[in-house]
């Protein structure tokens, strides 16, 4: 399989001229097409750290990260943005819908940004909205809809410009058992059937029992990766 | 999609967008009617001095304006009026003898200009006849009669048909004195020209300065005001050696007024603008803090900075279209009613008639005002944004995601 995201040697350091935190020591890491993969550890340990570096959303002090054949550590803050545009899909763990759109309205959002047309923007959001059951929901807004609704939404807007991977920080932290239950159905199923690359990074238990390769970081580096058949 | 989700943040905190867009209303409505209340103010003063006084051009002799003596004077007034009368865009125009003098009474005696008018014409120039406010015009025959103001003759201790003195200068130089007849007294809206000025026939004056068709001055209503200039300059052609000057040369105040309101207009306008402004940095600033991670989560989706820029930009503008258009309307409305009916100061006309300022202001604004201000408005809501908008983009996603 090939390797859509390559970590190598990463390092990061917050404050580095007065308290240094050394966030992350040498992070080396693969992750390969279709993997469904958790990134886990204790608080500090530097899994959402590694997370918004891989997304492009902060910087590493050291190393490189590869990303389709591409080094993103070269890449302007412009260049950044139209990468994390068409290759990253983010789900957050408040969700983070737009208030004043519909759920159709959000996941459109995305595709909005990329210049799509207006039929190919509606073809993508009415199957995004069936793979994530809520076809009857398309015109609500996030504040009629519940948690775990909402995170369904952030999961087809993550989705909706075809993205290389997604990246999902503690997507289940504010879903009640049920809900989170539901979600990871609906990711999993993603996962098997379009071969869709998934990384979390969390805490929770059921997300890490339903992932088939887990990461482990303690104090910045990683301490153990356990692949598995789930 | 930017325009959509720009209009619906506008209305997601409904109190706060009603209060920025109150203040837009508030702060045209009070812009326009400040100006409008100004301009009429101005109106009332020169109206009142070109209808009183000084008409819409005069001529005179060139030495007459610096040196105010009887000597300098124009010689066959009668022709040069009908003269001027046939020039295209004078409506009316009539002639005056004017000498300064003293004007005594058992109770005293006090400085003032006499004017020797033509009582038919007088009455069409500056409807002298209507401010008569107490016995009669000029039109029965009596021997001197003499029209002095109410105010004058309150302070002298005159009434009607009382016999007053005044003493001038004739041609000669040599100095005389009549006695006239009060016949009228009259009021206009200026006290410090009624404290200042009596009103004889010029054929008496004339007769008494030792000339009997002579005049000092020449004035004149013009039909279309726009055409002063123009019309100025055909009159100087047909009198080369005399002065023809305009209403805002004889009166600087005049010209003064006018310049001030012009100053006064811009003065106001910024600063109910930089209020405005202030008002806007506050609100929209409160805006973005309140949707940091929105924000932040907009530019790790891919928005560029510039995309976030010009939605905040369009909030607030938003804001703008939708408040300016209603304190214009309601702007204008205000002064159309009181341009109608007027305002009533009358509680503070005593000090408003020494300046020559009608109890009953009838405020006015011509129609550019509106769009300077439809404009000031639209620059006043960008200027008020780009602080909030800045603050906006350089808002790192990383952080601006995690922040609670």
């Amino acid at each position: 399989m090939k390797n859509v995201i390559s970590v190598s040697g990463i390092t990061k350091t917050y404050n580095p001229k007065t308290i240094p935190v050394h966030a992350l020591q040498g992070v080396d890491l693969e992750i390969e097409q279709g993997e469904f993969t958790a990134l886990v550890g204790p608080s500090g340990s530097g899994k959402t750290t590694l997370l918004n570096i891989i997304g492009g959303l902060d910087e590493a002090t050291e190393g490189t990260v590869i990303i389709n054949d591409q080094d993103i550590t070269k890449l302007s803050d412009g260049q950044l943005i139209q990468f994390r545009k068409e290759h990253i899909g983010f789900v957050f763990q408040a969700y983070n819908l737009i208030p004043v759109l519909t759920a159709k309205e959000n996941v459109e959002f995305v595709m909005l940004l990329q210049g799509r047309s207006q039929a190919e923007r509606n073809k993508r959001v009415n199957e995004l909205m069936a793979a994530v059951g809520l076809s009857d929901k398309m015109n609500n807004r996030p504040s009629q809809l519940s948690g775990g609704q909402q995170q369904r939404v952030a999961v087809a807007r993550a989705l909706a410009p075809k993205p290389t991977f997604i990246l999902a920080d503690e997507p289940t932290a504010n879903l009640d058992s049920k809900s989170t239950a539901n979600l990871l159905d609906m990711m999993a199923e993603l996962n098997k059937q379009e071969n869709i690359t998934f990384v979390f990074s969390t805490h929770d238990q059921r997300v890490i029992d339903r992932a088939r390769r887990v990461v482990t970081l303690e104090d910045g580096k990683i301490v153990s990766d356990d692949h598995r058949d789930v | 999609m930017l325009f959509k989700v720009s209009w619906r943040n506008i209305w997601r905190n409904r109190t706060r967008s009603f209060v920025v867009i109150g203040a837009i209303v508030v702060g045209v409505w009070a812009v326009i009617f400040m100006i409008a209340f100004t301009m009429g103010i101005v109106e009332s003063y020169v109206s009142s001095a070109i209808e009183n006084d000084i008409s819409h051009i005069q001529v005179h002799h060139p030495k007459f304006k610096d040196e105010k003596e009887v000597k300098f004077y124009l010689n066959d007034i009668g022709t040069l009026v009908s003269n001027v009368e046939q020039q295209a865009n004078v409506k009316v125009a009539t002639q005056r003898t004017l000498s300064n003098g003293m004007l005594s009474t058992s109770k005293g005696a006090r400085g003032v200009q006499i004017r020797g008018i033509d009582p038919t014409k007088e009455a069409v120039v500056t409807k002298f006849d209507k401010k008569v406010i107490e016995g009669d015009y000029f039109g029965k025959a009596k021997k001197n009669p003499i029209i002095i103001s109410k105010r004058l003759a309150d302070k002298m201790k005159v009434k009607i048909r009382s016999k007053v003195v005044v003493t001038f200068q004739t041609l000669e130089g040599d100095i005389t004195t009549a006695a006239f007849r009060v016949v009228g007294l009259y009021r206009t809206q200026n006290s410090t020209f009624d404290d200042m000025n009596i009103y004889v026939q010029q054929t008496d004056l004339n007769r008494l300065l030792g000339g009997e068709s002579i005049g000092h001055e020449i004035a004149m209503l013009i039909e279309d005001t726009e055409q002063l200039e123009s019309t100025q300059a055909a009159l100087k052609a047909m009198f080369p050696k005399q002065l023809v000057e305009n209403y805002r040369e004889i009166s600087p105040d005049v010209n003064l007024y006018e310049t001030q309101i012009q100053m006064s207009t811009t003065i106001i306008m910024v600063i109910v603008m930089l209020a405005l402004v202030f008002g806007i940095i506050n609100t929209m600033l409160m805006a973005v803090l309140e949707r940091v991670r929105e924000l932040g989560m907009l530019m790790a989706v891919g928005m560029r900075r510039l995309q976030v820029f010009s939605m905040i930009m369009l909030e607030t503008i938003f804001l703008g279209l939708i408040g300016a258009p209603i304190g214009l309307l309601v702007g204008y409305l205000t002064v159309v009613y009181f341009g109608k009916n007027g305002i009533n100061l009358s509680a503070y006309s005593s000090g408003m008639q020494k300046f020559g300022i009608e109890e009953i202001v009838y405020p006015a604004l011509e129609s550019g005002v509106y769009f300077q201000l439809a404009a000031a408005v639209v620059i006043t809501a960008i200027l008020g944004a780009l602080y909030p908008a800045w603050k906006a983009i350089r808002l790192k996603p990383v952080e601006a995601i995690h922040k609670i």
